[in-house]
């Protein structure tokens, strides 16, 4: 049967969705020829037909990629990133380019040149962020699946706040080639499904060694295991840390079902300590902007993009373009990682980051030692908040990244699961595992989600 | 205070930037703000002799030495906005022009 009618399908949910404002860049007529390509494999990949969406951020030829950033309108890529070409590989329909915080930096996208994405729910909320458009999608079932990326829980928090499952895989486990670098160190491509093994199987798909990208890790792809029946057997910590007294009702309420449903399913919980984890947001506000003003060094007005005209010389292009160019959350973060890197505040600010950051690792490393398994965690503070809610605020902002921020710093694989809902929005609940134990984590989850009602209210 | 209204002029020089004036109350306040909050690692006391945390592999498998071509869907006279002679045609900078 041809996928024709699929990719027709397809499209119509995409302009069902379009008061979501999560598509940058989708057409019928490249829908049809995805379909015609996917019809033409000489064999069913293990995608075959499965429609994906991809974050704006991930360079593909056949539509522009602008990183929900003005200083990249129009800019096509002339490759695909290498995700992108596994997907393919796999059979997987490329659906659409996904709406984001300007080159990944916030947790609602609100950020973006063209316009905030709404949440599938509530449109006066946001979706969370940055892959928000991404997550939106899944979560109105336009797609079954849809990349993201992670620099510091970009992936989980929209997850949480859509009520669909987000992984992030290890560093490493995913090729970055063609995934446009805000923080080379913390980068994940990253992955929505509406269940863990949707998301698995992607996930699957793009993994892998890649020689255009040195910092993959010489592993073969990750391959699913089966779900267990139960939990028996299985140590789940929980640091407590993530649980402070002050926890939002809902997301409290929540996480103390699937912590029961957990026990009742045979794990063995824990209390544990990760004491350098109260450390992590300003650590990752550290080092995330220092490698982001680095990495968008290079969008000056000369190499890529729109150029601002001016009168004066070759300096006069550059900070006209960059000015004009980025919104005001990436110009906050090029200067702040400016400032942490300038002379006299490199060793209080860079220096002083980075050794935190190898203590929070280890603490993830002692407690995963110590004959733990796997961590639980709320993955957000909150359930999906009002737009505008934030947006004068950054500080505030970067705080809806507390739980999820530790992962990327720490290289750990981890995954938000919906586990209830308060007062109608989703709440999240995130495993973390250890370096590469992504498929005993998934398949973890897959039977926790099985025996939990992912829309059921709960009652603080 | 931690940052300053010059200490943002001078980030923003350094970051090839243009910071609008009208702009600059209020991000100096911003950005006081975040560094006054990222400050805090200081509370972490004395952290040793820790290295650095590297994120991925130890080392790399190495590859062949071989010069393999690039997988690239569309040339460079495709990308250039003039191509002539196997040569990208740049514009001359303005500074050149003025000497």
């Amino acid at each position: 049967m041809s996928l024709r009618a699929a990719a027709r399908a397809v499209g119509k949910r995409l302009a069902a969705a379009g008061h979501l404002n999560a598509t940058l860049a989708w057409s019928d007529a490249e829908l049809a020829a995805e379909a015609d390509r996917v019809d033409a494999m000489p064999a069913r990949g293990p995608l075959h037909g499965v429609p994906v969406a991809l974050k704006d951020n991930i360079v593909t030829t056949q539509q522009p990629t602008t990183c929900g950033s003005r200083i990249l309108a129009g800019y096509v890529s002339p490759f695909n990133a290498t995700a992108v070409e596994r997907l393919r590989a796999a059979g997987a329909l490329i659906a659409c380019k996904t709406n984001l915080d300007e080159f990944a930096m916030g947790s609602s996208t609100e950020h973006s040149a063209y316009g905030r994405v709404h949440h599938p729910l509530d449109l006066a909320r946001v979706p969370g962020g940055s892959s928000g458009g991404s997550a939106a999608l899944v979560a109105a079932g336009v797609v079954a699946a849809a990349l993201g990326s992670e620099t510091g829980g970009s992936v989980r928090q929209p997850a949480s706040f859509c009520g669909v499952v987000g992984v992030k895989p290890t560093y490493g486990r995913v090729s970055r080639y063609g995934l446009v670098a805000f923080g080379s160190s913390l980068d994940c491509v990253s992955v929505f499904g509406r269940t863990v093994a949707d998301a698995e199987q992607v996930l699957a798909a793009i993994s892998g060694l890649d020689p255009l990208d040195a910092t993959t890790a010489d592993r073969p792809p990750l391959r699913p295991l089966p779900a267990p029946a139960s939990l028996d057997g299985t140590t789940i910590g929980l640091p407590r840390e993530y649980f402070p007294e002050d926890l939002h009702p809902g997301v409290k309420a929540g996480c103390a079902a699937t912590i029961a449903r957990m026990k009742e399913l045979g794990a063995r919980i824990v209390d544990v300590s990760l004491p350098h984890a109260r450390y992590a947001v300003p650590t990752y506000y550290i080092l995330a902007p220092a490698e982001a003003a680095a990495n968008l060094a290079r969008f000056d007005g000369a190499r890529y993009g729109v150029r601002a005209t001016t009168d004066g010389d070759v300096r006069a292009l550059y900070r006209a373009t960059r000015g004009k160019g980025f919104g005001p959350e990436v110009r906050r973060r090029i200067l702040v990682g400016t400032y942490v890197l300038s002379a006299g505040y490199h060793d209080a600010y860079y220096n002083r980051a980075q050794a935190v950051r190898a203590r929070i690792a280890a603490d993830f490393a002692a407690v995963f030692a110590s004959g733990v398994d796997l961590l639980f965690t709320p993955t957000t503070p909150t359930p999906a908040f009002k737009a505008g809610e934030k947006t004068g605020d950054p500080l505030a902002m970067y705080l809806a990244d507390i739980f999820v921020c530790s992962a990327n710093l720490a290289g750990l694989p981890a995954v938000s699961i919906p586990v209830g809902r308060f007062e109608g929005l989703p709440l999240g609940g995130q495993l973390m595992a250890p370096p590469f134990e992504e498929a005993g984590m998934l398949a973890h989850a897959a039977t926790l989600e099985r025996h939990l009602d992912a829309t059921r209210e709960v009652a603080p | 205070m931690n940052v300053s209204a010059g200490d943002v002029i001078h980030v923003a020089r350094l970051a090839e930037l243009a910071v609008d004036e009208a702009d600059l109350p209020v991000l100096t306040a911003q950005m006081d703000r975040i560094v006054g909050f990222v400050a805090q690692l200081a509370e972490v006391g004395d952290l040793g002799e820790v290295g650095s945390f590297v994120a991925g592999p130890d080392r790399a498998r190495l590859r062949p030495d071989r010069v393999n071509p690039v997988p690239m869907a569309l040339t460079p006279a495709a990308i250039a906005p003039e191509f002539i002679d196997g040569f990208f045609v740049v514009p001359r900078l303005l500074v050149m022009d003025e000497s």
